[in-house]
Formats: structure tokens, C-alpha cells, sequence
């Protein structure tokens, strides 16, 4: 049942009494009406009545009045005889009007106004004048006949009043008969309606009360549907290994899971309630500054809020580790934030452990190089260790001359060497201006030997200085590797080419703004990287060099170009005419150093 | 001097060093062939009556180990010693040659190791 069908019946239930009484009150008044209207009659027949009591009294006031003077035979008794007959026309008429509509009743008025004219004309007003003649009027036979006259009119008087009595009476018993028949409906009606409404009302509660069974029904479902996907959710939450604290819109702890509370070294009963800053505390690894929570983030943003890097973490026991943290804002079906999701993990040994693979390509690097310069250093000072044992042994002039000579070229190379050695491991802390031209040269001669083993061709186009901000010994291990990977990938008999250019400040192929800056291009014709293998390349630990490589080469070059806010890029071809690989990287001429990244 | 000097083939790409060690064998009674790099090396191997080498490891095209696996192939007696700047050689390069020493221990360990070889030919 919906809320629709419901309102429908609340309606119903509504409307169906009220129209159920109006048709009893209709009912009612109609009866009513019928016994006011006999009522009404009842007194129109009282009416008559006492109109016909009038008469008679009138009359009877002229027979006393007529009486009185015939026995005195003064005027004064008169009086009231004429009084009455002076009013009784009037109220004759009126007595008429009153029975206008019962023919027997008019006849009978009528009857009696002729009786009463007759008597008076025929017998009071001959007595009247006889008296006032001086005549006696103690006449037996002329009083019998009086008599007979006003008994006639008596008995009119009585035919009137009985028959308005009867029709009285005929109409109280009406009138009873109709307030029983009214009794009687009024309880038929009640008991009708009663029944009906009664009967109506079961039915729709019947269906009201099993729509509210089902509707009960469901909602137990549903909460027991609800309470497993909690349970399932409160679960996949424990056992994950990150952290997680949600928090209402008004950034107080709800739930955090086992991991959010070892990590911040709050247990979860303590710390349900509480300002999230309370409880999680983070800082700027560096700075010491503290740093605005995720929560007030995602408020503010109203967005999810991405991982902020150097955070650390103050736990309860106020030791610190350094996290990685993300928030993301928990929307009500409006759109309004109603609480936040809070992500974060313990960082420390993955920071740990990069920081000492990024110490190990270093040392992988410098291995390599020390290997090269060992190289590079041992054959010019063969040389000059076999030269000084020669003369020791007694040469002639030109020889010496001749051996002086050599030793002298072969120190040079040394010296050369060693000071392009120098540049390699100089740290700085902030970035010096550097020239690629002649870093990339450094490079190239230490490995010409390197070059000459793998019978490799190396041309460069780097016309003129270059100068960029940078840590010079990081962006030689970047071209070092990249250098090195070209080589080999070309082999013998390839060819690589090293060009660098500057470059203004322009938009670039991606549509992305670029400051101005240097762009270096090392490209070899190697066999080039299949499409299986790119996606990998920039990955730690992926080598396709075996047991010679450590897989970390590029993944650290990326991250020293990233660090000089610079990019690098790398496109292959490995078809059959035009195969090879073209590395580009491109570094910003004042870059922002941003030391986040690695 | 009855006996005729032994004749040393000397293989590196490095000229000065090559020349300088050309020069130092001579003076201890060697006659000495030189080549460039692996090729002519192994050329003048298989031309000339060589008998001791002296091969530096780190040449463009073929390296050391190479070129002492063909000789070995062309005149399996012939004795070799295996030179290198590197100081840690492939073990399977190392069980090719007689005997090998880094550049830079000095001419008479040199000299010492090459006599060393030739012994077997100076006590028949």
C-alpha cells in the first residue's frame, strides 16, 4: 500500500460518517417536519375552539344582558347585549375564516349564524321593543319559544366545538403516530449506519493494518539486509591495512578501524566523540608546522582531498611516523557533506626503504664509474710505470726525450680524467648554475672508452653553453644512465646521437604551458622497446638487462628530472626500416625545485 | 745470444701503452709483433710463429676474452697472458688464458709472468 491509497482510505473513513449522518439529520428533519406540521394543525384546531368559546360566550352575554333588562326594564342591563352584538359579526366572520377549509364545519357556522340572527331578530329584539312599549314579556309561551331559538343556537355551538375536539384528537393521535414512527427510524437509521460505517471501517483497516504488517515485514528485512552490509563493511574495515577514521560534518570521530587506532595510539573507545584534531595530529615532516587536517580540507574544498606528502604523524605517546593521508567528503542524498572519510597509512618504512634504493643506485653508479675510471687511470699509468722502469734500466737521449714525452701525454689524459671525475660527486644543497655543454662532454669523454668497447658511434650537436639551474652531480647520473642505456641498446655497430638546444618559453605539444629552459635529445638506433615493455620502464626494479642491471636507473632519473621540475620522455619504434629509441628531457632554466618528489 | 729470442705477439688498443710495452719487451731480449685490436691480432697470430701473447681485455669490437677463445682454437698450446685495467675479470675469460695481471702492477711482474710462461720452451 502506498501513501496515496492511504490517504484515500483516511479520506473514506472521513467523508463516509459525515455523509452517513447527513442522510440520518435529512431523514430526521423530513419526519419532523410532518410532525410539526400536525402539530401546527393541533393548534389551528385549539384555535377554532376557543374562537367558538368566544362566540358562545358573546351570545350568552346578550341572553343574560336580554334577560337582565326584560326583568328590569332598565336600558343599563342592556348593556352587554348590545356590547356582544355589536362585536359578534366580527367575530363570526373570523370563526368562518378559522373553518374555511371543512365544508361540514362551515355548514355548521354558517348553521349557527342563522340560528343566532334568527333569535335575535325574531325573539330579543321583539322582547327589547316590547319592554321599551311598556309591554310584559313574563309571556310563557313567547320565553319557550326564546328558549327553543337559543337551544337551537347551543346546539350549534356544541356540533362546532365537538367537531373541532374530534378532529383534535384524530390529529394528537397522528401526531403520536408519527413521533413512534419517528422513534422507530431514528434507531432504524442509527443501527443502519452504525452496521454500515462499522462494516466499512473493518474493511479498510483490514487493509490498512495488512499493509502495515508487509510494510513491517520489509522494514525488518531491510534492517537485517542493513545490518549485514554494515557487519560487512565494519569487517572489509578492520582487516584492511590502511587506517580509516569517519568523522561527522562536524569533524568529531564516529568510528576509526584497529589500524587508525595503532597508528595514532588512541583506542577506539576513547577516541569515538572527539575533535579529529584532537586525536590526529599531523605536522610538516621538515618544518615542524602543523598542517591542516583532511577534514578541514574536504570542508573546505568540499572535494576529496588528495595525499599531502612529508606529513608526520604525532602519536598519543607523542612518537611520531610519517603517513601519507587522504579524505574524501560523505554526501547526504542532497549533496550536503555529511561527514568525512579519513584514509591514511604508516609511510616510514616505504620512505626507508626508498631512501636506501635511491643510496643504492648511487652506489650502483658510482661502482660503475669507478669501474670505467679504474679503467681510464690504469692504462696511462701502465704505461707510465713501464717507462720509468725503461729509463731506470739507461736509455739514450732521443729515447728519453722520447719516453718524457710519453709520460707526459699519458699524465695529461690522468689529469683530464680525474677532473671530470671531480664534478660527479660534489653535493650542493641548492641548485648552481650549470652548463650541459660541458657536463655532457665530461660524460662523453669518460665513457669514450666505453663507447669504443661496444663499437658504438657517438655523435653530439651541442653548439653552444647552456646554462640551467641544477645539482650537477644528479643530472650527471641522469645523462650517465640515459647515455649509457643508448649505447648499449644501439650495439655494435650503432649509432647515438646527443643534441641539446635551449629552449624559450613556449606551449608545448600537449598543450601545457613550459618556462624556458634546455631540451636534450638522446637517440639511438638501436632495436627500440617493445610496447610491452614501455609501460615498465620508468617502474623500480624492472631491467631488461638481467643480472647487469638494478632496474632503478630510470626510475631514479625521474625522479632528479621531476625534482628540477623538469619531464622526460621516451618514444620507440621498433619497426623494420626506421627502429630506435629517442629519449627527451627537458629542464626548466629556473626551475622550482621541488623536493617532494623523491 | 745462440738461442733466437722468443717472439711475443702484443694485442691493445691503447697506442702509447702498446708502444711503451713493445719497447720494454725488446729490451729484455723479446722480438716483439703488435697489433691494434682483436682482428689483426688474430691474423698475425695464425700468419706468424708467435710464441707467447700478451692481450689487454678491454678492445673495441672483440674484446680479450675473444680473442684468446680463437686463439685457442687456431694454436691451443700457445701460452697466453691475459691483461686487463679492470680489476675483476669474468671467471669464464679467466680460465681461457695461462695467466693474467691488471695494467699497472709494474714491468718486472710483468716480465716475470711472461718468463714464467715461456719455461716450458727454455728447459726442453
Amino acid at each position: 500500500m502506498n501513501l496515496s491509497q492511504f490517504n484515500r482510505i483516511l479520506q473514506q473513513a472521513l467523508l463516509l460518517p459525515v455523509i452517513a449522518l447527513l442522510l440520518t439529520a435529512g431523514a430526521l428533519y423530513w419526519q419532523i417536519r410532518g410532525a410539526n406540521e400536525t402539530v401546527g394543525i393541533i393548534q389551528t384546531t385549539d384555535v377554532r375552539i376557543a374562537q367558538a368559546g368566544l362566540v358562545a360566550k358573546l351570545i350568552v352575554d346578550e341572553e343574560s344582558g336580554l334577560r337582565g333588562y326584560e326583568t328590569t326594564g332598565d336600558e343599563r342591563f342592556l348593556q352587554p347585549f348590545n356590547d356582544a352584538g355589536n362585536r359578534l359579526p366580527a367575530e363570526f366572520e373570523k370563526l368562518a375564516s378559522l373553518t374555511d377549509s371543512d365544508p361540514q364545519q362551515r355548514y355548521n357556522v354558517e348553521d349557527l349564524r342563522n340560528e343566532h340572527q334568527t333569535w335575535r331578530d325574531a325573539f330579543a329584539l321583539p322582547i327589547i321593543s316590547l319592554v321599551r312599549a311598556g309591554g310584559h314579556t313574563s309571556d310563557v309561551n313567547l320565553n319557550l319559544y326564546g328558549k327553543s331559538l337559543m337551544d337551537q343556537v347551543r346546539q350549534d355551538i356544541e356540533a362546532i366545538t365537538q367537531h373541532a375536539e374530534g378532529r383534535r384528537t384524530v390529529r394528537i393521535g397522528q401526531w403520536r403516530r408519527q413521533v413512534r414512527n419517528l422513534l422507530e427510524a431514528l434507531i432504524a437509521i442509527a443501527l443502519g449506519m452504525g452496521v454500515l460505517i462499522g462494516l466499512f471501517m473493518r474493511s479498510r483497516l483490514h487493509a490498512v493494518s495488512s499493509a502495515y504488517r508487509s510494510s513491517i515485514e520489509i522494514l525488518g528485512r531491510r534492517a537485517e539486509e542493513i545490518f549485514q552490509s554494515e557487519q560487512r563493511l565494519r569487517t572489509t574495515l578492520d582487516s584492511i591495512g590502511d587506517g580509516v577514521i569517519t568523522c561527522d560534518a562536524s569533524g568529531r570521530i564516529q568510528m576509526m578501524n584497529p589500524v587508525a587506532a595503532e597508528l595514532t595510539g588512541w583506542a577506539q573507545t576513547e577516541a569515538v566523540g572527539l575533535p579529529l584534531e584532537n586525536v590526529f595530529k599531523i605536522i610538516n615532516e621538515h618544518t615542524r608546522e602543523p598542517i591542516e587536517t583532511p577534514v578541514a580540507k574536504v570542508m573546505r574544498l568540499k572535494t576529496v582531498v588528495g595525499l599531502a606528502s612529508h606529513t608526520a604523524l604525532i602519536r598519543k605517546d607523542m612518537t611520531q611516523i610519517l603517513i601519507a593521508d587522504s579524505g574524501a567528503p560523505v554526501r547526504d542524498q542532497t549533496g550536503e557533506t555529511a561527514g568525512i572519510v579519513l584514509v591514511f597509512r604508516d609511510i616510514t618504512m616505504e620512505r626507508r626503504t626508498q631512501e636506501a634504493l635511491l643510496a643504492n643506485e648511487k652506489l650502483a653508479v658510482a661502482g660503475r664509474l669507478a669501474a670505467t675510471i679504474a679503467h681510464e687511470i690504469h692504462n696511462p699509468l701502465d704505461s707510465v710505470s713501464n717507462l720509468l722502469y725503461l729509463m731506470k734500466g739507461g736509455t739514450t737521449e732521443d729515447e728519453f726525450k722520447q719516453f718524457i714525452d710519453m709520460a707526459e701525454r699519458e699524465l695529461a689524459r690522468v689529469t683530464q680524467i680525474s677532473r671530470a671525475m671531480l664534478g660527479l660527486y660534489r653535493e650542493s644543497k641548492a641548485p648552481v648554475p650549470v652548463d650541459l655543454h660541458e657536463i655532457l662532454h665530461e660524460i662523453l669523454l669518460l665513457m669514450e672508452h666505453r663507447f669504443q668497447e661496444l663499437g658504438v658511434t657517438v655523435t653530439s650537436d651541442i653548439p653552444q653553453p647552456i646554462g640551467v639551474d641544477a645539482f650537477p652531480a644528479e643530472l650527471r647520473q641522469v645523462f650517465t644512465n640515459l647515455i649509457t642505456n643508448a649505447a648499449e641498446a644501439a650495439g655494435s655497430g650503432g649509432e647515438v646521437r646527443i643534441s641539446a638546444s635551449s629552449l624559450p618559453a613556449g606551449i608545448n605539444s600537449a598543450g601545457n604551458k613550459m618556462p624556458s629552459g634546455a631540451l636534450i635529445i638522446i637517440a639511438d638506433n638501436g632495436s627500440g622497446i617493445s610496447e610491452k615493455v614501455r609501460p615498465h620502464l620508468f617502474q623500480p626494479f624492472f631491467t631488461t638487462k638481467g643480472e647487469r642491471g638494478t632496474g632503478l636507473g630510470l626510475w631514479v632519473s625521474r625522479g632528479i628530472v621531476h625534482k628540477h621540475g623538469g619531464t622526460i620522455d621516451l618514444a620507440s619504434d621498433t619497426g623494420e626500416s626506421a627502429h630506435g629509441t629517442i629519449v627527451s628531457v627537458f629542464l626548466a632554466e629556473k626551475p622550482t625545485i621541488n623536493t617532494n618528489v623523491g | 745470444m745462440t738461442q733466437t729470442s722468443h717472439l711475443i705477439l702484443c694485442v691493445d688498443d691503447e697506442l702509447i701503452g702498446l708502444r711503451v710495452r713493445k719497447v720494454l719487451l725488446e729490451r729484455a731480449g723479446y722480438r716483439v709483433l703488435t697489433a691494434m685490436d682483436g682482428a689483426s691480432g688474430l691474423r698475425l697470430f695464425e700468419s706468424e710463429p708467435v710464441e707467447a701473447v700478451v692481450l689487454d681485455y678491454s678492445m673495441p669490437g672483440m674484446h680479450g676474452g675473444e680473442v684468446a677463445g680463437r686463439m685457442r682454437q687456431i694454436k691451443p698450446s700457445i701460452p697466453i697472458l691475459l691483461l686487463s685495467a679492470y680489476l675483476g675479470l669474468p671467471a669464464d675469460v679467466t680460465s681461457l688464458v695461462n695467466l693474467y695481471m691488471t695494467k699497472g702492477e709494474g714491468a718486472p711482474v710483468l716480465l716475470r709472468k711472461l718468463e714464467t710462461l715461456l719455461q716450458p720452451l727454455n728447459t726442453p
